[in-house]
């Protein structure tokens, strides 16, 4: 199971850091990335012939190179440097070299709002909270915070998934289950973890129907489960 | 610069002090007041409540308005003050409270906001 998102995704230099490469493309989790954005400050600036490179910082990690490619043909097109003290934000496509993660920036915008820092905060939760939550096949619209800061509209492609006949809540709770790498499988208790908004006898009801219907099976007690379907 | 900006620094409020002791973090705040010696300031948070910053060598500026602060919590509880940054205001006044309400978030959904 895929899921691509066609759009640019906010994320943090920790989340960039730990995306996978597979092949050409890079993955947080099970959600493609290509084109993200980033908000940090320029710690460093390094101006060459044909580009600059910016060390960009958002506390999430150590600072991210960040690369700027200057168009050398174009007659008085010397890019200004960034300086170092200037919160910005970055468009760009994840790159990785010889194991080093890197952005090439198609866009650095130094930031005259601060406010927009604190708002792209938020949306790097909502985004990845709503691409993580593509992965069900969900017959409603994904959670979001309400607050009014920012446009949710456009974060990812997927979601026409076939409905396998289980509510969006069980589909939730089987993912959990499949996902789950601990040979005794996933606990109750770990599912009340993961689902922040789900009471306890409300798993209990989704973990009851999943077994009946044969998706899932106790492994060491009654609180453990594995999915029957061998990913 | 030092190695705290080499490492993860959870963004922080006052109440968060004691989770983090001897930890990197990073503050953001107002300038409430500046001690004589420049060694020393207070800083409020979207709560309005204050945070001791120490500084190994004075200020050698006038601070003021909201400032980011990196460094690392002490056993007392203040954060000793390795970098500090001035958020610019001159186009538009920065929410301490907006911002207050983003550390909430990002504290309860650290799968979706990860330090490190």
């Amino acid at each position: 199971q895929r899921i691509r998102s066609q759009n640019i995704v906010p994320c943090t230099v920790s989340q960039l850091l730990a995306a996978e490469q597979v092949e050409e493309t890079f993955r947080i989790g099970a959600v493609e990335i290509s084109q993200v954005t980033i908000v940090g400050i320029i710690r460093h600036a390094e101006k060459a012939p044909t580009n600059i490179l910016y060390k960009v910082d958002d506390m999430t990690a150590a600072p991210m190179d960040v690369r700027q490619w200057v168009d050398t043909d174009e007659a008085g097109s010397e890019n200004v440097v960034v300086p170092p003290g200037t919160y910005v934000k970055v468009a760009g496509h994840l790159r990785s070299f010889q194991n080093k993660k890197s952005l090439v920036a198609f866009k650095i915008m130094p930031l005259e709002n601060m406010n927009e820092f604190t708002t792209h905060m938020v949306e790097i939760v909502n985004a990845h909270m709503i691409l993580r939550r593509n992965l069900m096949p969900a017959s409603k619209a994904p959670q979001s915070f309400g607050t009014g800061m920012g446009d949710v509209g456009g974060y990812g492609g997927g979601g026409s998934l076939p409905v396998n006949g289980l509510t969006a809540h069980q589909t939730q709770v089987l993912n959990l289950i499949k996902n789950c790498p601990v040979p005794e499988g996933m606990s109750l208790q770990e599912l009340k973890v993961q689902l922040h908004n789900a009471s306890m006898s409300t798993i209990k009801q989704a973990v009851e129907f999943l077994s009946s219907e044969g998706h899932i099976y106790s492994t060491v007690d009654d609180d453990h489960y594995k999915s029957t379907d061998a990913e | 610069m030092g190695d705290v900006h080499e490492v993860p620094r959870h963004r922080i409020a006052t109440s968060h002090l004691a989770q983090f002791i001897g930890q990197p973090v990073c503050f953001v705040g107002r300038v409430e007041k500046i001690h004589p010696t420049g060694k020393l300031f207070v800083l409020s948070d979207g709560n309005g409540k204050h945070t001791t910053v120490e500084l190994s060598d004075p200020l050698d500026e006038e601070i003021s308005g909201v400032i980011e602060v990196v460094g690392r919590v002490t056993n007392q509880a203040t954060i000793m003050c390795m970098s500090y940054v001035q958020f610019r205001e001159d186009k538009s006044p920065f929410d301490l409270e907006l911002y207050d309400e983003a550390l909430k978030i990002i504290h309860e959904f650290p799968e979706y906001y990860p330090f490190g």
